[in-house]
């Protein structure tokens, strides 16, 4: 999409980080509102898993996750950071630093915003399956399952009562997904970097995919045990093609933004132009739509 | 018929296995969707349908105005024939699709880039058939006739026009039969790749990507198949209309 942006296919964008600095910085385009103003706290990236992991595998996962997402909020780590992220994305440090201000890494996802997209996704017609075709007496149950708190609140409190606990280790290999150059994942990167994960004995072999779709295909092949994507394509493939997977941490809030060419100034001035968007259903598909909605 | 009703039965009974959604159901999400807007890209089935065709045949008329001239001169000529046969015999077994980047790049600074690129993905696919055919066609002419007329004086335009024109018809009508196969192919594929918000291959994509919608996949696989046929037996029949001595 940038490079469309500045080929002049399109007039405007939304997309994700490190993306939308990318067009910033490269003087492509620029942002005419953030995720933040039009959807508060809207879900992002999350971490999912395949049912059928054991808890201590799960437990000593999430401990890494957190270890890691933690470190990256940390105030004084942000050169370590900035560093981390240009190898991670590949992209300039002036990028990836104006990148980073726009996300807010967190470590479990809102609940009533997840429910909220998963609304809007009911009413646009996206799902094609009710929660009760998966085998869930309602909605309250399907969430429940489908967004575990129960291992993250577990961590969490050990945690809390002492911040150095370390979960039983563990020895086993997850295959792991990813996105590419996507910093809404940073937090993987880093517990790879900082030796996280062989702290509580777990083999992580990596596996990248260019979007979230084919992730989600990945998880229904079984060719991945855990993996970071964002929260679009998590829900619509698992109540759409019933993809058994279930949401065990957050990754990020926000972090996404409307990014127009010169000459748009206002939202009502997007009305007529070609706006594009990763793909129909995903939060960046709602979040043009609510920034639309605001006008009215 | 007896085919088709086989053909039904092995679906019926795959379906009864898997997942795959009864032919009844395919048929009847099918009818919908030509009238009825589908609700995430709110276009139907028929928008999609005029959308990639169009652009087949707007490209492939291109490459047929190239690939006819081109194709009976080589047949004719020898000299000409040498200067142009081993560039076309290099490109031919290029793959279109393999073109596509490359094309991104080339037409980068065109407006309208991606469709510019569709309809030169369309245009690969549907010159060589194309090519190939009427070149064959025209380098099959009989010697003698060729010989006869020039014992009469006829001239180079004459011969082109009378004896080597009509003896190419077979094979312009084969290959724009079968170069508009291939661009229907090309079209299809390439809108899987980048997209101008609608035809048949975004459309089956977008299905895809949204999920949990194979009747809606199956539909415009069969739309694709349904405009496939009917291109190739209107074609047929055009051919019959034209060439009577056959």
């Amino acid at each position: 999409m940038v490079e469309q942006l500045k080929l002049g296919e399109i007039d405007a964008f939304v997309a994700w980080e490190p993306f939308v600095s990318e067009a910033v910085v490269k003087g492509y385009g620029r942002i005419l509102v953030t995720s933040s103003e039009i959807w508060p706290n809207h879900p992002c990236c999350v971490v999912a898993a395949r049912k059928g992991l054991d808890k201590d595998t799960l437990t000593a996962f999430v401990w890494a996750h957190i270890k890691a997402t933690r470190f990256i909020n940390e105030n004084k780590n942000s050169d370590e950071i900035l560093t981390y992220s240009t190898e991670f994305t590949g992209m300039d440090k002036e990028v990836v630093k104006q990148a980073l201000k726009r996300i807010k890494f967190v470590e479990f996802p809102e609940i009533n915003e997840f429910k909220f997209y998963f609304n809007k996704l009911k009413e646009s017609g996206y799902l094609t399956h009710k929660v009760t075709d998966l085998g869930y007496a309602n909605e309250e149950y399907f969430f429940k399952d489908f967004i575990n708190e129960e291992i993250y609140k577990h961590v969490a409190k050990k945690l809390r009562t002492n911040s150095s606990w370390k979960p039983r280790s563990v020895n086993s290999t997850l295959r792991v997904g990813y996105l590419t150059a996507d910093l809404h994942q940073l937090a993987f990167y880093v517990a790879l970097k900082g030796g996280y994960f062989d702290e509580v004995g777990l083999r992580i072999i990596k596996k990248e995919y260019p979007n979230g779709v084919y992730e989600m295909e990945g998880f229904k092949l079984g060719e991945i045990d855990i993996g970071y994507l964002g929260s679009a394509p998590a829900t619509l493939k698992r109540v759409n093609d019933n993809v058994s997977i279930r949401i065990i941490a957050g990754v990020n809030n926000e972090g996404s933004a409307i990014v127009v060419k010169e000459g748009i100034n206002t939202i009502s001035e997007l009305a007529g132009k070609k706006v594009a968007i990763p793909g129909f259903g995903t939060v960046q598909d709602f979040l043009l739509k609510l920034a639309m909605e605001k006008l009215r | 018929m007896l085919g088709l009703v086989l053909f039904l039965l092995c679906w019926y009974f795959i379906s009864f296995l898997t997942h795959f959604p009864y032919p009844h159901l395919v048929l009847l999400r099918f009818l919908e969707l030509l009238i009825i807007p589908e609700s995430v890209l709110g276009k139907t089935l028929l928008q999609h349908t005029a959308a990639s065709l169009c652009r087949v045949l707007v490209a492939s008329a291109f490459a047929f105005s190239f690939a006819i001239p081109l194709g009976i001169l080589s047949g004719w000529s020898r000299k000409f024939r040498s200067l142009f046969l081993p560039i076309i015999d290099s490109l031919r077994p290029i793959p279109p699709l393999a073109w596509i980047p490359l094309a991104y790049i080339i037409f980068a600074r065109i407006p309208n880039t991606i469709l510019i690129s569709q309809l030169f993905i369309v245009f690969i696919g549907a010159f060589f058939p194309c090519f190939i055919s009427v070149f064959d066609s025209a380098r099959n002419t009989p010697k003698e006739f060729i010989e006869m007329a020039r014992v009469f004086n006829a001239d180079n335009k004459t011969i082109l026009l009378d004896i080597i024109l009509p003896h190419s018809l077979q094979g312009i009508s084969t290959g724009i039969r079968v170069g508009l196969a291939v661009g229907w192919m090309c079209i299809i594929a390439a809108e899987m790749i980048a997209t101008t918000g609608e035809g048949l291959g975004y459309f089956i994509l977008v299905m895809y990507e949204v999920g949990g919608r194979v009747t809606e996949i199956v539909s415009g696989i069969a739309m694709i198949g349904i405009v496939g046929y009917a291109l190739n037996n209107l074609l047929l029949s055009f051919e019959k209309v034209i060439i009577r001595w056959r």
